[in-house]
């Protein structure tokens, strides 16, 4: 068999349109069957974020400044969360996705360990929806049962509709028009009202996201772009882009945290 | 009873109390070994070449900047790994009381001598080691201190606290020395004479033996060992991260100082086994150095082979398994890429071939099993060396103060003037071994009677047993 | 002059073998209690399986808590076995010999106790089957030999073979002499365990053969176990406290300071339950206390330099973990414990000799270094994950449930029990071994002194 990668996904956050609405997280958790977040599951801290929105503040009050940071699976292309796994429920699929297989998960947990970005959630109670919910669970996402790992697929859900849509029934090619034409698009892009969120095809010359990774790869470290990748000297070469918040007010003793 | 005929086999390769006749004389022969001239001649040769190396890489480079240097302090850490131990092994095997240290306990001490070679060695490198502060300042790469064991920048840090660290080593294993010399040389004062009976005089002119002395004695010597024994690792850890780790900016490697320690054991067994080979083979104290001593020192040089490569497996697996970027390009620069072939030297001598001689039975039991492979070891503690601290003083003066490292630096052979540092430092230790070999009582005496006490032989059956005595 | 009495072979016999022959009145009660607090643990486990993970205290950033303590804490303690049986063994410590048997089948029990741990901690242990075995049960895949869980179960099943066969082999004499000794059904069982043991001269060198070649194999699984275990802390470079070169020299000689003191205590235990005063001696003791020193001196070295790197590199998140071990309540706490429990009271009370041969005040120091090492563990594990990296926003701190409590407490009832169930039926003392030291035992006169002595054997 012959892998052609034809696509390799990728995203763009762009923390200056981010006002952390916090829309993408209900979308997510609205579109891949999580569980209801309950205050217990708060409090425990075993609340299920397949998005999160980080906020830390920056400065002393009064003049104090709050940071958003939308932190998802970084789809990472040497992720470190996949060789510890001994049962290959973690593995890169040829679209440059990490993919997570629910039958395969024994709860070792050592994914979740090793993962850098903290984006890995484990099922310690069974998953249970109030009644009327029941039917609002998304059909062609798996509901997971106790005692196993997920995280944000990049809505692979959505990707496959839109591979098996555009290229079967339409005859053209998966790619940035096609994909925004239809709305293909993972749930938490879908739902970000100020398009601070860009998904797209890495390998793709003309999409959009295409240019930041081009620059990212060109100029290593040096680039005046504002991207950047988190956590990048792990080594773990993240898919997930990040473009610095430009300040028109300009801090003094400006300290980032994060 | 059925047990004692299986050892009958074992019991020539024993070492058996020597007989009273050869006890009687061992003073006069420990005092008096006939060392060839030829030898001092051709290692002050030596030295005297290394000097003018010296002299001529001073003059090029001067002595402020330390990349030049990379062959001279490969040349000195090889010289102080294997002689700073030795006191060390000695006062090991009589803490744990092995029975077969006896003959070997003096050999070992008289590398003390050599740690005051080590500490002048010591004083160029102290002047060119980088500043930790960053004079320029933090950067967006860069760190305002340099990544060393120094969290702040404490006084005296790192020259005045590392010197007093060097200075205390040859300060204290010479003490042990002459402490554990002095009941010999007391014996033997009535064999020599001329300017060493003065010194002999001098050292042990008080000693007389009484209960009281003895007990002092070992007390003391307990206690130098034991504070040997807490300031030597440090040392180690001093000098393999000041000197190599730093050096190469985010090498965070915790499991190094225990590889350079664990190599200092080694390679002092490994040299003390070779001395104590010539001293059998050419030196006519067959009736004092048994097959069963190199019986039991291969065990444990097998041992430390062994144990070389397990500290090597751990750090290359952890590098190896992780996927920052420093860690791989530290691993393509020490291990896969630039040092490569020394690497490969290096891991042979200290693994490989000590542990495939060793691991036969019949070798281990030859007298020239061990010695054999403690050459081999000493060959790879040189490339170890060669690979670790020239390559971290060639790593680039511009990255020392950098976060992580980014690149992968080539690695640098010798000139002619490094040729003859390593060669002329190897030759000044040597130099002063045999110095102190013609100075001190050769065999400890006071032991090796000791022991003969504690052996019974027995005859039963057809074949004789060795009864040893276990005091306390 | 000699320590302990030479004393015939029938007499020893009839003295090792009392635990079998005889039960004391405190035995039943014992293995009851024991075996109460095991079905209480077994119970909560039941729960746990049935109601998922969540009755613990781990939480997202704290996945790792009391269960992989526990299993790390047992798997370092089936280090001595190997330590004390095969290594002075192949090194002709006479002292040894009491202790082999004892060892071993410690190392045995915390084994398989250890592997439960988990187990246990999956949550779904059935699933654990396409964890440990290399087969992939219709599945199409295979474990991955990449992810160091997976050498985990292959080092530690290997290790546990092995160490069965060790204690076997050593066991086959003295099985002899118990289906001599036994009648009934008893007899006929020792009888088929015994394989036929006459005690002839070929007999006795083939076990003996047997017995060296199996110390220097098990040598490099020995070692191998906990560094793999410590590998699957070390292998994860994004807990910044584990990526440590140093873990698996570290660990190994942390397991072999805490197997030898569980084993000096389970000693002093038998020898004032079952009277063996003649057997294990105070000089055995003392020699074990000894060679602790040196190996906990040793586990220090290892810990400095874990610790001296964790701050080498001055990386704010690694700063952080060690800042929350040193400074904050409770690991501040918990820090010194450990530090004070594992060497420094220990070396203290080892460092005279009459301490050292004062049984009470052993007890104390190998309780002390257990305690220690647990606590060791823990600390080492939990706060590089509740300061994982430097996203602040998700760090927590980890609580441990009273049914964790329990359950790791089960687990120290579970290794006595076995430990008791094992007396009753086999000999926990190698009868042939001490015979064979009384041979080799004996004196020299030197000067005024008698001195103990041994035959030379190597
Ligand atoms: S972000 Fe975490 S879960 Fe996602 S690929 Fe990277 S390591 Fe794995
Ligand atoms: S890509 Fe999909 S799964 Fe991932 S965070 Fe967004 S909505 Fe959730």
């Amino acid at each position: 068999m012959v892998i052609k990668i034809e696509h390799k996904w990728g995203m763009v956050v762009d923390l200056d349109k981010c006002t952390g609405c916090n829309g993408c997280v209900v979308a997510c958790q609205a579109e891949n069957n999580l569980p209801i977040n309950t205050k217990d599951l708060f409090m425990q801290k075993r609340a299920f974020e397949w998005i999160r929105i980080e906020r830390y503040w920056e400065g002393e009050f009064p003049n104090v400044k709050a940071r958003y940071l939308p932190v998802m699976c970084q789809h990472c292309g040497n992720a470190p969360c996949e060789p510890v796994c001994p049962v290959y429920a973690t593995y890169h699929n040829d679209q440059g996705l990490n993919v997570q297989v629910y039958n395969r998960c024994v709860g070792t947990r050592y994914c979740i360990n090793n993962c850098t970005y903290q984006v890995r959630f484990f099922n310690f109670w069974e998953p249970t929806w109030p009644e009327r919910l029941q039917n609002q669970l998304n059909p062609d996402v798996t509901v997971r049962t106790r005692g196993i790992t997920e995280k944000c697929t990049f809505c692979v859900q959505r990707i496959r509709r839109a591979e098996i849509t555009v290229e079967r029934r339409e005859r053209t090619k998966l790619n940035d028009k096609t994909m925004a034409a239809r709305n293909f698009m993972p749930a938490c892009v879908q739902a970000c009202p100020t398009n601070a969120l860009m998904f797209g095809d890495q390998n793709n010359q003309e999409d959009k996201i295409h240019g930041y990774f081009e620059e990212l790869h060109n100029h290593e470290g040096h680039s005046d772009s504002r991207g950047y990748r988190i956590l990048e000297e792990i080594g773990t070469d993240p898919s997930v882009i990040y473009l610095k918040k430009v300040d028109q007010f300009k801090m003094e003793h400006s300290e980032s945290h994060g | 009873m059925a047990e004692l005929k299986t050892l009958n086999h074992h019991y020539k390769d024993m070492w058996v109390f020597p007989d009273a006749d050869d006890l009687a004389g061992l003073p006069a022969k420990a005092t008096s070994i006939g060392i060839n001239k030829l030898l001092l001649w051709l290692t002050l040769i030596l030295t005297a070449i290394g000097v003018v190396g010296f002299v001529m890489r001073a003059s090029a480079d001067g002595l402020n900047d330390y990349e030049p240097w990379g062959y001279y302090m490969a040349a000195f850490s090889f010289v102080f790994m294997v002689t700073a131990p030795a006191p060390l092994v000695s006062v090991a095997f009589r803490l744990i009381r092995s029975h077969w240290r006896r003959p070997l306990t003096r050999i070992a001490e008289i590398f003390a001598l050599v740690g005051i070679v080590n500490f002048v060695l010591y004083i160029p490198l102290m002047l060119m080691i980088p500043e930790i502060a960053n004079p320029n300042g933090a950067g967006h790469h860069s760190l305002d201190i340099r990544r060393t064991l120094w969290i702040q920048v404490p006084w005296g840090a790192p020259h005045f606290w590392e010197t007093m660290a060097m200075l205390s080593l040859p300060v204290m294993s010479c003490l042990i020395l002459l402490l554990s010399a002095t009941p010999d040389m007391s014996a033997s004062i009535q064999f020599v004479s001329g300017i060493k009976k003065k010194f002999y005089m001098l050292v042990a002119g008080y000693w007389k033996g009484s209960k009281r002395q003895w007990l002092v004695m070992q007390a003391a010597i307990g206690a130098l060992g034991g504070l040997y024994f807490l300031t030597l690792p440090f040392v180690q850890f001093l000098i393999s991260t000041d000197f190599g780790m730093s050096l190469i900016a985010g090498w965070k490697d915790s499991i190094f100082p225990a590889i350079y320690t664990l190599m200092g054991f080694q390679t002092s067994l490994a040299a003390i086994l070779i001395v104590l080979y010539i001293f059998r083979r050419w030196g006519g104290f067959e009736n004092f150095i048994g097959a069963s001593q190199f019986w039991s020192a291969s065990k444990i040089l097998l041992g430390l082979s062994l144990l070389w490569i397990y500290h090597m497996f751990a750090f290359f697996i952890t590098f190896w398994y992780g996927r920052m970027e420093v860690e791989q390009n530290i691993l393509n620069y020490l291990y896969v890429d630039s040092w490569f072939w020394i690497f490969i030297i290096n891991a042979l001598g200290s693994w490989l071939i000590p542990f495939l001689i060793l691991v036969w039975n019949p070798v281990r039991r030859a007298d020239w099993g061990a010695p054999l492979a403690a050459v081999f070891v000493l060959i790879g503690a040189l490339m170890f060396n060669i690979r670790i601290f020239v390559g971290a003083f060639n790593a680039g003066r511009e990255q020392i103060y950098d976060i992580s490292i980014t690149f992968v630096p080539d690695a640098v052979g010798p000139d002619i003037w490094d040729l003859c540092m390593v060669i002329g430092i190897i030759g000044l230790a040597c130099l002063v071994y045999l110095i102190g070999l013609r100075i001190f009582p050769v065999m400890n005496i006071w032991e090796i009677k000791e022991g003969a006490m504690y052996q019974k032989m027995g005859r039963l059956f057809r074949g004789n047993y060795l009864v040893l005595a276990k005091p306390e | 002059m000699q320590e302990g009495r030479v004393l015939p072979p029938e007499q020893i016999n009839k003295d090792l073998l009392n635990s079998i022959m005889s039960t004391p009145k405190w035995y039943w009660p014992a293995v009851g209690i024991c075996s109460l607090i095991v079905l209480i643990a077994a119970t909560i486990v039941g729960y746990m399986i049935n109601k998922g993970l969540g009755i613990t205290g781990l939480n997202r950033p704290v996945m790792w808590g009391f269960f992989i303590t526990n299993f790390v804490f047992w798997i370092g303690i089936s280090h001595a076995g190997v330590m004390l049986s095969a290594i002075l063994r192949l090194a002709k410590a006479e002292w040894r010999r009491p202790a082999s048997r004892a060892a071993e089948v410690l190392t045995i029990f915390s084994l398989m106790t250890a592997m439960t741990m988990p187990i246990i901690h999956t949550g779904r242990p059935w699933r654990s089957l396409y964890w440990f075995f290399p087969y992939d049960f219709a599945r199409g895949i295979f474990p991955n030999i990449r992810s160091p869980l997976v050498w985990d179960p292959s080092a530690i099943l290997t290790y546990l073979t092995s160490s069965v066969l060790f204690v076997f082999i050593a066991l086959i004499p003295d099985f002899a002499i118990l289906r001599d000794n036994t009648t009934g059904l008893r007899k006929k069982i020792y009888t088929a365990l015994s394989m036929g043991w006459q005690g002839n001269a070929r007999q006795w060198k083939l076990q003996i053969v047997a017995g060296i070649l199996l110390s220097a194999l098990i040598l490099p699984v020995f070692v191998s176990v906990h560094s793999i275990v410590s590998w699957d802390f070390g292998m994860a470079v994004s807990v910044k406290a584990w990526h440590s070169t140093v873990f698996a020299p570290y660990f190994v000689v942390g397991a072999v300071h805490s197997g030898v003191s569980a084993v000096i205590f389970v000693l002093i235990l038998l020898r004032q339950a079952y009277g063996w005063q003649d057997y294990i001696r105070r000089e055995h003791v003392e020699a074990l206390c000894r060679l602790l020193i040196v190996v906990s001196t040793g586990w220090f070295y290892y810990f400095c330099m874990e610790i001296i790197f964790g701050i080498y590199g001055r990386e704010a998140d690694e700063v952080a973990i060690r800042t929350l071990q040193f400074t904050l309540y409770p690991w501040n706490w918990i820090m010194i414990i450990f530090i004070v429990t594992t060497y420094f009271l220990p070396i203290l009370l080892w460092s005279r000799k009459v301490w050292r041969r004062n049984l009470l005040i052993v007890s104390i120091a190998c309780i002390s270094v257990n305690i220690g090492m647990w606590l060791e563990r823990y600390i080492l594990f939990v706060p590089g994950q509740i300061n994982k990296q430097l996203f602040t926003f998700t760090w927590a701190n980890y609580t441990p449930t009273i049914f964790e409590g329990i359950i790791v407490l089960g687990t120290f009832a579970l290794v006595t029990l076995l430990l008791l169930l094992f007396s009753k039926v086999m000999p926990l003392i190698p009868l042939y071994d001490i015979k064979e030291g009384d041979i080799l035992k004996t004196e020299v006169q030197i000067g005024r002194r008698t001195v103990p002595a041994t035959f030379r054997e190597d």
